[in-house]
């Protein structure tokens, strides 16, 4: 398969990725502000995990093509500045499959009140960078595609 | 659960952020020469990104598999805290190496 049609395939499973842990994020806010959502945690346990691990293996796999054909032969010398922006949207991602897995397992199988509002918190969190990693990709992938 | 998650979520914040400035031997790639070796610095087109995750997800693992057998006594709102703590750290660390170009 070309460096495109992953490229491709891992846009497309990154607004999976990144629907699933807004949903998650969601349910858990409600399931903390006392309108419990257990069916859909339970849902989003193995959804959200699955989509971003799925998301993060093609990103790595597209990621020698990035760094050979659009960073050393165009960003370093005309970029700089956006090797900086991409470099920080895969930390942010990087982080972001921790808070995402973090949450969504606890989500799904502590019952205990008390866990409701840091599970939400770690949730929103993580679908948080990872709105923001999806945007920066974007911004970078229209600035010079693969 | 929850405990178990927050300990190898900051375990895994924590190794991320430490891999680098500390130049731990990770798992290194270069893309042009098409080899693997494992380092502690990377050059030319070299790559660690792979390395860091790798060391990351088994400091994390480690650290919920610990936290799952010990069952610690924190108060999960006080866990929760702490990790998430670990993560801001980071994204303050990176967001002021972006800040840096310009």
């Amino acid at each position: 398969m070309s460096d495109r049609a992953l490229l491709i395939a891992h846009a497309v499973l990154g607004f999976a990725a990144l629907f699933a842990a807004t949903h998650h994020a969601a349910y858990a806010v409600l399931a903390a502000a006392g309108r419990p959502r257990r069916r859909a945690l339970r849902r989003f346990m193995w959804i959200a995990p699955a989509a971003i691990l799925a998301q993060a293996v093609l990103g790595l796999a597209i990621y020698p093509g990035y760094r050979i054909r659009v960073r050393a032969m165009d960003f370093d010398q005309t970029a700089p500045a956006l090797v900086r922006l991409f470099e920080f949207k895969e930390h942010l991602a990087a982080l972001a499959i921790a808070l995402v897995i973090g949450a969504s397992l606890a989500g799904g199988m502590d019952r205990g009140a008390g866990s409701r509002w840091p599970v939400a918190a770690v949730s929103c969190t993580g679908a948080a960078f990872l709105w923001a990693a999806a945007l920066i990709g974007l911004y970078v992938t229209a600035s010079h595609p693969l | 659960m929850t405990h178990t998650a927050l300990a190898g979520i900051a375990a895994f914040a924590l190794a991320y952020l430490l891999a680098g400035p500390l130049e731990l031997p990770i798992l290194v790639y270069d893309p042009a020469a098409k080899l693997l070796s494992v380092s502690r610095t990377v050059t030319g087109t070299s790559m660690r990104y792979f390395g860091d995750l790798l060391l990351a997800s088994a400091a994390g693992l480690a650290a919920a598999a610990a936290a799952y057998r010990v069952r610690p006594r924190v108060p999960v709102a006080v866990a929760a805290a702490a990790a998430l703590s670990v993560v801001a750290v980071d994204v303050l660390f990176y967001f002021s190496r972006l800040l840096e170009v310009r």
